[in-house]
């Protein structure tokens, strides 16, 4: 005898953003960091910086720091994001 | 039974060949804590949206960050795999309406690497009419409905959030109450105002407070009878943590059992004077960091006083515990004030305005 038995997951997904265009090359681009405040990014993110600018030719790389490093993005961070050609989100501790 | 048919359930259903066949389903797909879950059939599930009178498709809330909608439907599905019983699902319910509320910070406290889980506490005639137990063994296998209760807020956190270990779920240690975390306070043995009408609730109102927590820090004082020598380790307590894991502050629970809370009470303190009474014992010096290891980070601010309470109110007390041992628990919170506990009311009506203004939060949860 068989058993019948529902799916307990969430199946009503909500439809995702789309992904925005990728660049073909970050030369002459503007890049924007969006930091969780942690210690751990400073570093990650100054190498980072470093190696956008010399070794891939950004010309500018913004930094933006969270004012809550387990919320979202604040929404003047997010409306930023408009003016860069491509945003680095990154997770450090 | 009537309800085994319900023909507006609309979860996809398996055809599965006994209860070991479920079990395999289920661990497959991810759908589990690890521990064998009771198959959630259609009447199971049904029967629970019955009990609270909500039909499935009932929106219960949409998760703030990634907007996911929970609805009734899903939420009984996973409280049937926790072992729930029809009864019990007011309280899952009104527990995740709590959670969605946005002081909550719930998809920060789900997927931080702080390991943190839901504290769900119970307070109000449901707690007697459900059988908890909130004497012996208050935060550990005291009874079967806050066992399950608290399993089933966790199951929909992983089946509705998709919040596993190593996917979103980032929680470097976690802590055993990831399985479950649930207590009821113990109204009958105590003379102070339940945590819900400490919180704004009126009385009679049986009620959930949620709070992002870590694991309990369980103290020890029997050789005194002064509250203010108890309190004082509860306070040196909440002090160890402030400097070993978070110095900021935010809510916190302590537990009082009955051999301790009888010293406290017959000295006519009140939950109130509890309150301020560690709000002003309960900080610490940031310079004291340098004590445990953590001197790179105190720089320039070794004076700056940090406060394990922003004020007296930030301290929730519960009444809880078996009545002999001079034992308690200080319960911190995930980290500082980035969120809050919510207290909402079991069966409240949405439109229905509060007796006052306050912080409490309201919900509702069927009937």
């Amino acid at each position: 005898m068989t058993m019948r038995v529902l799916d307990p997951s969430n199946e009503s997904r909500v439809v995702g953003g789309q992904l925005a265009a990728r660049p073909t090359s970050l030369k002459g681009k503007t890049v924007g960091f969006i930091s969780n405040g942690k210690e751990g990014t400073k570093g990650y993110f100054t190498h980072l910086d470093r190696m956008l600018r010399e070794e891939l030719g950004v010309a500018d790389v913004i930094w933006r720091t969270k004012s809550n490093y387990s919320a979202p993005a604040d929404a003047h961070i997010v409306d930023e994001i408009r003016k860069w050609h491509a945003v680095v989100a990154g997770v450090g501790d | 039974m009537q309800l085994a048919s319900n023909p507006l359930l609309t979860s996809k259903v398996y055809d599965v060949a006994d209860f070991s066949a479920a079990q395999e389903l289920f661990h497959a797909n991810g759908w589990t804590d690890g521990l064998p879950i009771v198959p959630p059939t259609p009447p199971a599930v049904a029967a629970c949206l019955d009990w609270v009178g909500m039909a499935p498709d009932q929106l219960l809330g949409v998760e703030p960050v990634r907007a996911q909608p929970i609805t009734a439907e899903k939420l009984a599905i996973n409280a049937v795999m926790a072992g729930c019983l029809p009864m019990h699902f007011a309280v899952v319910a009104t527990a995740w309406q709590a959670m969605m509320q946005e002081e909550y910070l719930l998809h920060g406290v789900t997927s931080s690497t702080g390991g943190c889980a839901a504290l769900i506490i119970i307070n109000g005639p449901i707690r007697l009419e459900i059988g908890a137990s909130p004497t012996f063994n208050a935060l550990g296998n005291s009874d079967r409905a806050t066992a399950v209760i608290g399993r089933a807020v966790r199951l929909a956190v992983i089946n509705l959030l998709d919040v596993r270990p190593g996917g979103i779920d980032r929680s470097t240690l976690g802590h055993p109450g990831k399985f479950s975390y649930c207590l009821a306070e113990d109204e009958e043995g105590t003379q102070w105002l339940p945590l819900s009408m400490a919180r704004g609730l009126p009385a009679g109102a049986s009620a959930v407070t949620v709070m992002a927590a870590m694991a309990p820090r369980q103290i020890m004082n029997e050789w005194t009878t002064d509250p203010k020598e108890i309190l004082e380790t509860f306070a040196a307590e909440m002090r160890a943590n402030q400097l070993n894991y978070s110095i900021y502050g935010g809510n916190y629970v302590i537990v009082i059992p009955k051999q301790l809370r009888e010293h406290i009470e017959a000295a006519g303190w009140s939950k109130r004077d509890i309150g301020e009474f560690l709000y002003e014992r309960a900080r610490v010096r940031r310079g004291d960091w340098a004590t445990v290891g953590k001197g790179s980070v105190v720089r320039d601010r070794a004076d700056r006083i940090h406060p394990a309470l922003a004020s007296p109110e930030h301290l929730l007390v519960v009444a809880a515990g078996g009545p002999a041992g001079g034992f308690g628990a200080v319960i911190p919170p995930w980290m500082g004030s980035k969120t809050k506990a919510v207290t909402a009311a079991i069966g409240a009506c949405i439109d229905c305005g509060p007796p006052d203004a306050g912080t409490t939060r309201r919900g509702e949860a069927g009937s």
